[in-house]
């Protein structure tokens, strides 16, 4: 796939972990031009990326709470404004803790109900498709990826998810294999089953689950390449 | 608080020719040293020894350090061979991965850290591992573990299984190295004395790996890391000691780990060397600066000046002795050119990691310490590093004579063999790991192809970390490796010599059970004492089934671990007892596939296909799970292990799956045919299968045919179509493959005599760990 055109930058802090394997599906599966933003880099303007992905990890690892001290680093700044103008922002597992205690996306993140970190696979069912995120996915469809963490249990006021659900920011919710979103299919409590959320324009959103970790047939599930397949659609689109 | 010598002040200096008084003997006993080596210690330095100095010796001489029991059988082992790049004395072993690449790999003890404190004892095994991979520039990319703990009816053992287990997550998920395979073992024989082996893997260009022997003189010595603190002090001497009922005073010897530091750590060493910024370089790990400052001035026949006034410190006035002796983590020593040190400490810097200078390597094998600014102590390097060397007194033990082949007819076969195989699927030797594994990250890398709780961990290499250019080209792309642990210690107490060789074997057969070759193995050998003769004969026989089977299955031992002093002594009804573990060998194996796309995973696929078994079924029952649950009794001797007969087994194995014929391929170990059976049908990720199975063997009765295990022999299965083309494949390699049944829906049907329902059978087999670990929880 020739993608070159697209520019993608990756965050790295002190303690990102999958970094080179969101590199490695950007560049060697879709053929996406890709490079790393080392926290500290000054960069006054991202303007020239297509695309941002905060990584997961254990940035400043998770001292204090999980994505708190990235949260408050230098970058954030200029991610802030960049998401402002609409720039598009996947933060993966520890990058949507990281979007959380940034304010960019609302909630917070606690620790599993099992008290464990928990890897495995899950199914999510796909609730919105109009996003840059799922535009080449079908409504409802159920995608099949892994997670991995010891804090994913969303959590948020009842004001927050009333206005998630009003305005449709729930992108993504656990459920079983064919679709129903049930408590056994909750792998770490949160609320609502919800695995992935996104901000008021679209543009940012936050996803427990590894789509870089099932983008190829011989890791088992290609599920998490629609994500990617979407983004490259909508920046292709617009 | 570590312990501090007795003796604080310094000995009144002797003049030389007087007889030694040994006044202090509690203080070389209380750094763990013999009266002869302390005699030993007196004539090297002209004088007797002050704190400072048998501290390093002490440390430098123990049983961990030094392998003084065990070098002599070591060096029998095969360590060379067409792919082995590296074999042992460096930090870890390398095979050639082609391509230009190479994979660096090691297995270690924990044990005696994680016995006293399971969590950070875990962990800090997992970290030291982990540095001795990439002190040698390569990023390691899997690990696996290989677990013992006592019985699951000790009402300990929930917490030392939950807290190890988090431990190793706690280390290997922060650091972002999956953790993709393992075995857990729980039997009474740990009780006392729980092991903790770590394994890890890594990938480097061949021609980039570093090494701690390159020091040339003027090199400055650089101290980069944590700071040092008083963790860990006397670490490597309790190691080699075994336990008393008094073990909580080694509490302080326990390290605590810092995995974001050594993941910080591990970047900017990559990254440094990649600057090509470091000549040589060296982990901390037991023994903390005074190994790796003796080792790397050793290895690469320097001395050096060492300048105690400037290693960091997390505590303030430590002693000169306490800082040589601090097994903090999260340190490397390394050398670099004068010229070089700032782009050094800049990549350092980067990162928020201390880089100082601590000394210069000089033209003498001496290495010279400064404290306070002035010349402190000055130590010969040899007198160090070369310490003892015994050949222990072995003695062939009691126990063994009365173990006797099994006789059969005197047990019953039970009426109900239904219950059996219920109990032996729900006991946690057998039942699934998964409750253990889902705590480690073991998808991170994006390199699992097949993950944990199968045979062997199966990976491929990602183009993002592939080092080399040439790697990345087509011929190399598709190329996968495959990483096991295996050791079986119930049969080597029942038989040393087998023990060894079955553990290579098992190891062997996992891998080609997925259609790999087995390339080289590292081993950790947990043993008791070595001063007891018996024991010391357990060793030497392991050893040698090791040597054995690692000849025959052309498997090289580049790296490994000796773990002695595994006991316990504890009053029980007012006597004083010495609980020893079992001998444990356990061997880690390292195989390549040419072709990721051709691994098999050994669960059933689809109704209908046809089940095989390839091999020969022994039946003998001696030292089985079977005989012990059953029959109360697993004292047999085990049946051997015809190694000739295994290769032409695992040849023809590996090249049934690489003809893309074998849709599933299980060998039969714990728990034997039967278990292997059952696993197939319900391990299967999205679906739960049957199988029907009649399979009669003239002079065998049922249980001998159903739980005889380590069988030389494999389960396959594969669509009815190409059943002719399979029988001929198998012939050309004189093994012998029987149709013995077909996979059905949702029943497990053997010989008229078993008959299970798959889903509750799968119900309880996932929840026999489960039940220790929520234990602890309660």
């Amino acid at each position: 796939m020739n993608n070159k055109n697209i520019k993608a930058g990756i965050t790295v802090f002190p303690g990102s972990n999958c970094d080179f394997d969101v590199y490695h599906v950007l560049t060697d599966v879709f053929g996406i031009n890709t490079s790393f933003i080392w926290h500290k880099d000054k960069i006054n303007d991202l303007s020239g990326y297509n695309l941002i992905i905060i990584p997961g990890g254990f940035s400043y690892g998770d001292y204090l709470r999980a994505g708190a001290l990235a949260a408050r680093s230098l970058i954030m700044e200029t991610l802030k404004e960049y998401a402002g103008r609409g720039g598009i922002i996947l933060g993966i597992c520890n990058g949507f803790q990281i979007l959380l205690e940034a304010g960019l996306l609302s909630g917070v993140m606690l620790a599993n109900r099992s008290l464990k970190f928990e890897c495995k696979n899950v199914y999510l069912k796909t609730l919105k498709t109009d996003t840059p995120f799922t535009c080449a996915i079908k409504k409802d469809a159920v995608l099949k990826m892994p997670i991995a963490h010891h804090d994913g249990n969303y959590f948020a006021t009842s004001e927050i998810i009333n206005d998630l659900n009003k305005n449709n920011k729930i992108i993504f919710k656990y459920c079983e294999f064919n679709g129903s979103i049930t408590g056994d299919s909750n792998p770490n409590g949160s609320l609502y089953n919800i695995a992935g959320i996104s901000n008021e324009k679209f543009n940012v959103m936050g996803l427990m689950p590894h789509p870089e970790r099932s983008s190829e047939k011989l890791l088992g599930s290609e599920d998490g390449g629609y994500i990617f397949k979407s983004i490259i659609k909508y920046i292709r689109e617009k | 608080m570590a312990i501090k010598p007795k003796v604080k002040e310094k000995p009144a200096a002797k003049k030389r020719g007087r007889k030694p008084a040994f006044k202090e003997k509690e203080n070389y006993k209380l750094f763990g040293l013999s009266l002869d080596e302390y005699k030993k210690i007196n004539e090297l330095l002209g004088h007797e020894p002050d704190d400072f100095e048998l501290g390093i010796f002490s440390a430098m001489w123990s049983e961990h350090c030094s392998y003084k029991s065990s070098k002599v059988y070591l060096k029998t082992l095969p360590v060379k061979g067409d792919k082995i790049v590296i074999g042992p004395g460096e930090n870890a072993g390398a095979v050639d991965f082609g391509g230009g690449d190479a994979l660096i790999f090691k297995m270690e003890s924990h044990n005696h850290p994680s016995f006293i404190e399971p969590f950070q004892g875990a962990a800090t095994g997992v970290g030291g591992i982990m540095r001795d991979i990439f002190t040698m520039g390569a990023r390691p990319i899997a690990n696996l573990n290989s677990l013992r703990f006592g019985s699951c009816f000790n009402p300990k053992t929930p917490y030392y299984v939950s807290e190890v287990v988090k431990g190793i997550g706690f280390y290997g998920n922060c650091m972002g190295v999956p953790t993709v395979g393992g075995e857990v073992v729980f039997d009474e024989c740990y009780n006392d004395n729980i092991l903790v082996n770590a394994f890890t893997i890594g990938i480097v260009k061949k021609d980039g790996i570093f090494l701690s022997s390159k020091c040339e003189v003027g090199n400055i010595v650089v101290y980069v890391g944590s700071a040092t603190g008083m963790d860990g002090i006397h670490g490597a001497t309790m190691a080699s000691e075994e336990f008393d009922s008094k073990k909580n005073k080694k509490r302080s010897t326990v390290q605590v780990g810092d995995p974001f530091t050594e993941k910080l750590l591990l970047e900017a060493c990559l990254e440094a060397m990649d600057k090509k910024l470091i000549v040589s370089i060296q982990d901390m790990g037991a023994a903390g600066i005074t190994s790796s400052s003796f080792e790397m001035a050793d290895k690469s026949g320097h001395g050096m000046i060492i300048n105690l006034d400037a290693f960091p410190l997390r505590t303030p006035n430590m002693t000169p002795v306490e800082i040589m002796l601090s097994e903090s983590q999260e340190r490397m020593l390394l050398a670099t050119r004068k010229e070089d040190f700032d782009a050094l400490n800049r990549v350092f810097d980067k990162w928020g990691l201390n880089c100082v200078k601590v000394g210069e390597v000089i033209d003498e094998k001496t290495i010279k310490f400064y404290y306070n600014s002035k010349p402190y102590k000055s130590l010969d390097v040899g007198a160090v590093v070369n310490g003892p060397a015994y050949n222990r007194p072995k003695r062939k033990p009691k126990y063994l004579q009365k173990i006797l082949p099994v006789k059969i007819n005197n047990y019953k076969v039970p009426k109900n063999l239904n219950e059996v195989a219920k109990r032996l699927l729900t006991h946690p030797n057998i039942a699934s790991k998964r409750p253990i594994f889902t705590q480690y990250d073991y998808s991170i890398g994006t390199n699992t192809v097949i993950p944990p709780g199968f045979s062997a961990a199966v990976l491929r290499v990602q183009g993002g970390i592939k080092t080399s250019k040439d790697s990345k080209d087509d011929n190399n792309k598709d190329k996968g490796f495959l990483l096991n642990v295996s050791g079986n210690s119930r049969y080597a107490y029942l038989n040393p010599y087998m023990g060894g060789a079955l553990a290579v074997a098992e190891c062997a057969r996992n891998i080609a059970a997925c259609g790999g070759t087995p390339v080289a193995i590292t081993d950790c050998l947990n043993f008791a004492s070595p001063e007891d003769p018996e024991v010391m004969w357990q060793f030497s026989e392991v050893v040698k089934g090791i040597k054995d089977a690692a000849i025959k299955l052309n498997t090289p031992v580049i790296s490994g671990n000796v773990s002695f002093y595994n006991e316990t002594a504890k009053k029980e009804g007012g006597k004083t007892i010495i609980s020893k573990i079992y001998p444990t060998p356990v061997i880690g194996m390292v195989g390549f596939i040419e072709d990721v796309n051709k691994a098999v995973t050994p669960y059933f696929k689809d109704e209908g296909d046809e089940i095989f078994l390839l091999g020969k079924l022994k039946g003998d029952l001696g030292g089985s799970l079977y005989m012990d649950l059953v029959h109360k009794d697993f004292r047999q001797k085990p049946a051997g292990i015809d190694l000739d007969y295994e290769i032409s087994l695992q040849n023809c194995i590996r090249s049934l799956i690489n003809s893309g014929m074998v849709k599933s391929a299980a060998d039969i170990s714990e728990g034997g045919i039967f278990v292997a059976l059952a696993e197939s049908s319900i391990t299967n990720p999205d679906k739960i299968l049957g199988f029907t199975v009649d399979l009669n063997i003239k002079e065998l009765r049922n249980d001998e045919i159903l739980f005889s295990e380590f069988e030389q022999a494999f389960i396959i299965t594969s669509n009815s179509l190409v059943k002719q083309k399979l029988l001929k494949a198998a012939a050309n390699f004189n093994v012998s493959l029987l149709k013995i049944g077909v996979v059905g829906k949702d029943v497990m049907k053997i010989n008229n005599t078993i008959e299970l329902k798959s889903d509750t059978i799968k119900y309880g087999y996932e929840r026999g760990v489960e039940k220790i670990i929520s234990a602890a929880y309660m």
